[in-house]
C-alpha cells in the first residue's frame, strides 16, 4: 500500500484509532496493535485526586504510536487552545486533533470556533488535524490557514451510522490538497472500506472497535477493510451502470446453429 | 494554613506544606511523570515541578491523558 504523508511524516497505516471506551487498557493495547495503527488519539482530563486511576500512557508504546491528543471537551476556540497547550506540554510534540463540540447531543463541531482556533494554533507551530462537519468550503478555509489534514465526519461521533455525508465527502476529497481523514460515525469495516474506495486518505475509528465484543478482532477487520479500500481506489474502480454488461463472451454459444 | 484550589476543589494544608508542586503531588499520591500542571492558568513544565513554589490562594489544575477518540 502507498504511504500516507501528513505534515511531512510518512505512515504505512491509514487507520487511526481512538483509545476511548475500551473496557481496559489491556484491550486497548491489543486493539491498536491488531489495527496496525501508527497514530492513536488520546484526551486530556483532570486527574481524579481521590481515586488515582491507571494511566493510559503506560499502555501505549510511544516508540510505535504517534500520540494525537484531542481537544475534546472544548466548547470554544479558547478552551481548545488551552487544551492544546497542555497537551503539548505533556507530549513534547505539536500534533493535535482539534475538536470544538459545544453541542452535547450530536457532538457536532463548531465550524467558526474550529477555524478560529486552527488559525491561532498553526501560527503557534501546531500540526493541526481538525475534526469538522463535512463542509467543503470549511475544509478549504482550514487548508488555507495551514492545517495538516481535514477530518470530516461520516456521521455523528459514536453513532455507527456510516457515510451519511457521502455527497459532501466526495466534494471535499475532490478538492483537498491535504489528506482527508474520515473521522466519526464509521460503524463497520464496510463503512471504512467505502470511504477509502471513495478516495479518503485515511479513517479514524474508535467506538466501533472499542465497543465490539472482541475489540482486537474488530480492529483487524478494520485494518483489512482500510487496506482493501485503498488498494481498490488506487486500482481505478469503474462506475456503476444501469444496464448489464456481459462478463463472458457473447459469441460461440453451443445453441448457435 | 495554605489554601489551594485543586481541580476546582478547595483544599487546606498545614502552613507551609506542601512547599512545591512536587511535594503536593507526593502528598496527593499522584505519579508526577504523567501529569501536566497549570497554576493560575499558566502551564508549568514538568522539569520545573520541583522548583515551583506554591502559595496560598493559588488555583492548581492537574491533568493527564485518558482514552479518547
Amino acid at each position: 500500500m502507498d504511504k500516507l504523508v501528513i505534515a511531512g511524516r510518512e505512515f504505512d497505516s491509514r487507520l487511526l484509532v481512538g483509545t476511548g471506551k475500551f473496557a481496559s487498557c489491556q484491550l486497548m493495547a491489543e486493539a491498536i496493535e491488531m489495527a496496525g495503527a501508527e497514530m492513536v488519539t488520546v484526551a486530556l482530563r483532570r486527574v481524579d485526586i481521590e481515586n488515582d486511576n491507571d494511566d493510559i500512557l503506560s499502555a501505549i508504546d510511544r516508540s510505535r504510536y504517534l500520540l494525537l491528543p484531542n481537544t475534546s471537551g472544548a466548547r470554544d476556540a479558547d478552551e481548545a487552545i488551552r487544551l492544546a497547550k497542555l497537551a503539548r506540554a505533556a507530549t513534547g510534540i505539536e500534533w493535535l486533533k482539534l475538536e470544538v463540540t459545544p453541542d452535547p447531543y450530536y457532538l457536532l463541531p463548531d465550524p467558526v470556533e474550529t477555524l478560529r482556533a486552527a488559525e491561532i494554533l498553526v501560527r503557534d507551530n501546531f500540526v493541526v488535524l481538525p475534526y469538522i462537519n463535512a463542509d467543503p468550503i470549511l475544509a478549504k478555509r482550514l487548508e488555507d490557514v495551514g492545517t495538516a489534514t481535514v477530518m470530516p465526519l461520516a456521521s455523528p461521533i459514536g453513532s455507527n451510522q456510516g457515510l451519511k455525508t457521502r455527497a459532501a465527502l466526495e466534494i471535499i476529497i475532490e478538492q483537498a490538497n491535504v489528506p482527508v481523514v474520515v473521522d466519526a460515525g464509521l460503524g463497520l469495516p464496510s463503512h471504512a472500506a467505502d470511504a477509502m474506495e471513495m478516495g479518503a486518505d485515511a479513517v479514524l475509528v474508535n467506538t466501533a472497535i472499542a465497543t465490539a465484543a472482541d475489540p482486537a478482532e474488530m480492529a483487524r477487520a478494520f485494518k483489512l477493510a482500510v487496506e482493501a479500500g485503498r488498494i481498490a481506489f488506487k486500482s481505478g474502480p469503474r462506475a456503476a451502470a444501469i444496464k448489464a454488461s456481459a462478463s463472458s463472451p457473447l459469441t460461440g454459444f453451443l445453441m448457435d446453429g | 494554613m495554605t489554601m489551594l484550589r485543586i481541580n476546582g476543589t478547595d483544599r487546606e494544608f498545614p502552613a507551609g506544606i506542601p512547599h512545591t508542586l512536587t511535594e503536593l503531588l507526593e502528598q496527593l499520591g499522584i505519579n508526577q511523570a504523567t501529569v501536566v500542571a497549570e497554576i493560575d492558568g499558566k502551564i508549568v513544565e514538568r522539569q520545573s515541578f520541583a522548583q515551583t513554589r506554591l502559595s496560598s490562594g493559588q488555583a492548581v489544575e492537574l491533568v493527564r491523558f485518558v482514552g479518547g477518540g
